[in-house]
């Protein structure tokens, strides 16, 4: 009966609406597209230059008026970066991945472990603890360089990888991020699993992590890309040639050939892009949706 | 959270816990279990978090330039903030570059996300998502080398452009006037698209069946917008701002790569004055002393703002 009802208003208000569209929603409309079409081609307009002139004859990447469509497919040029004596692009590649996938695994596993604790285990001093992670997020990375770089130092882990390694083990947005995909999952779950005898270990690996997949694959790309894209850490700690990351071994190689050869600089800055956007493209969903939980209240 | 059995009874009868030996064990076991999970991500926490921020509060009366012993100063440090013009100056830049670039980032991110979240073929809104995400992707340093290549004021591909539509070209990275507006520019090009995501999942947490009740109720598009969204998007927006203001008051890479910090000052950000005394200039002493007034402007920002935001934010 109410349904009905229910329909029947609904129905109103769409011939209502019908009756009192005049020509300004269209404009709006129109006006929408318009803000988006043209963001979107900004935001997509540099890294489509970058694509193409990375693909042409080198002489001609300072051409203008720019093309932001290949013109050419020089792909040898990826290959002149790739095998160049002076730069060591594979080594610096190999570098960064190694790192990151260090790091990521990491913060999974010491991430999920502490944010289940927090979300679903009862002990004292549990929510002052998980206060002191939520502030340390306010915490700017400038505060701790200074004493972290003396204990570094002092450790004698000066270039080495382990100065990047070390302070990414874990982390206070893992942690936050992770706590709350657990908290969606019902408690009946750990009951019952408590019921059939099941230790916390056990109920955390076997039955509250697989829940937790899209979670863990959001935090993966989140930290993969954060250590992907770190510049500010190898440029505090890396000090030889062969252990430079990507990035910073960008930088550096802009400063050597850059005026000479762009075509050559952004193949390299192209091949840095390329396995973050598999690892994104893979796990999309999850990333959105791990963009959003942490959007919702704590 | 589901209250569980345990502590249903724990609950009701607190003075009968010592008498229920079986609970009390269960207790004890989750108790530790709970301590041991947290452990690994705790004593990272506090090696390189909790430790360095109590060094730096004793290294902020020290003189240590890592070379020599460190030696006691006393006030002389936090003396000297006060009449620090450059920390002063890359203050002020930070402070410019935190308010463009939070209210840049946030207003276009919002209305990308309505924008987005319409009607729509599924392909496209894949296609247009992805095109907005992307530059969040990238690497802020090495895109930054390609925003140099567009924004040079010779044979640059902005000034073309603007050429082409028969303005001026611009000193982008060269002038006083306009870097510290293409580290903005290039920060917004850099993250909207995060704020995008941000809000868009906000706006897909508003419950359809407010808009049809207000639409039954004859509400106009705009007034969709403004008496249904825009309150209901407040919570989103109150984290995305918080995070904004804390994310661009530390920006280093942008403008580390792209300006230099120059023409002399004007770019520069406070991050990078911090490095420049610390790693330049081996003050760790007063780098600390520094950094620790960051740290106090956005402990009290953000205390500030989740006062404010009582007044503001609307929830359910």
């Amino acid at each position: 009966m109410t349904s009905a009802v229910r329909t029947i208003r609904s129905r109103a208000g769409t011939i209502r609406k019908t009756l009192a569209r005049s020509s300004w929603p269209y404009t709006g409309e129109g006006l929408i597209w318009l803000l988006l079409i043209c963001v979107a081609v900004i935001e997509v307009a540099p890294i489509m230059w970058m694509f193409s002139t990375s693909l042409r004859n080198p002489a001609d990447s300072f051409e203008l008026p720019p093309d932001f469509l290949p013109t050419a497919w020089r792909w040898d040029n990826y290959l002149a970066v790739i095998r160049s004596k002076k730069i060591d692009f594979p080594l610096f590649f190999w570098n960064s991945l190694k790192i990151a996938v260090i790091v990521t695994g990491s913060q999974i596993l010491t991430c999920s472990l502490a944010a289940f604790a927090f979300a679903r285990l009862r002990f004292p001093g549990r929510d002052a603890l998980f206060f002191l992670f939520l502030a340390s997020m306010m915490v700017p990375a400038q505060v701790t360089t200074v004493p972290v770089f003396i204990l570094i130092r002092s450790l004698h882990l000066m270039d080495t990888h382990w100065a990047l390694i070390l302070p990414g083990l874990s982390g206070a947005f893992g942690v936050f991020l992770l706590r709350q995909f657990f908290m969606t999952l019902p408690g009946e779950l750990i009951d019952s699993a408590k019921i059939d005898g099941a230790g916390f270990f056990r109920i955390f690996w076997r039955i509250m992590l697989p829940l937790v997949g899209p979670g863990l694959a959001a935090l993966g790309v989140f930290t993969f890309l954060g250590s992907w894209n770190n510049f500010y850490g190898p440029l505090l700690f890396l000090r030889s040639w062969d252990k430079l990351t990507f990035p910073l071994a960008v930088v550096t190689l802009q400063g050597y050939m850059g005026m000479g050869n762009r075509a050559h600089v952004l193949a390299g800055i192209m091949m840095s892009i390329f396995p973050t956007l598999a690892f994104f493209l893979a796990a999309q969903r999850f990333v959105i949706q791990g963009i959003a939980l942490t959007g919702l209240k704590a | 959270m589901a209250e569980t059995t345990v502590d249903r009874v724990k609950r009701a009868m607190p003075a009968a816990r010592p008498l229920a030996g079986g609970l009390r064990r269960a207790w004890i076991q989750e108790m530790i279990s709970g301590y041991l999970f947290a452990l690994p991500a705790v004593s990272v926490l506090a090696v390189f978090l909790i430790l360095p921020i109590l060094a730096s509060l004793a290294l902020v009366f020290m003189d240590y330039d890592l070379l020599t012993p460190a030696r006691w100063l006393g006030f002389d440090n936090i003396t000297r903030l006060f009449a620090d013009k450059r920390m002063m100056t890359t203050y002020w830049n930070s402070f410019r570059i935190t308010i463009g670039a939070t209210a840049l980032n946030n207003i276009l991110g919002l209305l990308l996300a309505m924008a987005v979240n319409r009607k729509m073929p599924r392909v496209l809104r894949y296609l247009l998502r992805t095109a907005l995400f992307f530059p969040v992707l990238t690497t802020t340093a090495s895109l930054a080398i390609v925003w140099q290549f567009i924004l040079t004021q010779d044979r640059g591909i902005m000034n073309h452009l603007l050429q082409q539509i028969g303005l001026a070209p611009i000193p982008w990275l060269s002038s006083v006037r306009w870097s510290l507006r293409s580290v903005i520019l290039y920060d917004v090009w850099k993250s909207c698209g995060y704020l995008m995501v941000l809000y868009l999942a906000g706006l897909q947490g508003i419950p359809e069946v407010l808009y049809e009740a207000a639409k039954i109720d004859g509400a106009s598009r705009w007034q969709l917008s403004r008496y249904v969204t825009l309150p209901l998007i407040t919570p989103t927006a109150f984290f995305a701002i918080v995070i904004s203001l804390i994310g661009a008051f530390q920006i280093f890479d942008n403008a580390f790569v792209l300006t230099e910090g120059g023409p002399g000052d004007a770019s520069r950000t406070i991050a990078m004055y911090i490095y420049e005394m610390a790693f330049k200039r081996y003050e760790m002493g007063y780098a600390c002393a520094v950094s620790l007034t960051l740290l106090i402007i956005l402990v009290t920002l953000t205390l500030l703002q989740i006062w404010a935001g009582r007044k503001w934010v609307h929830y359910e």
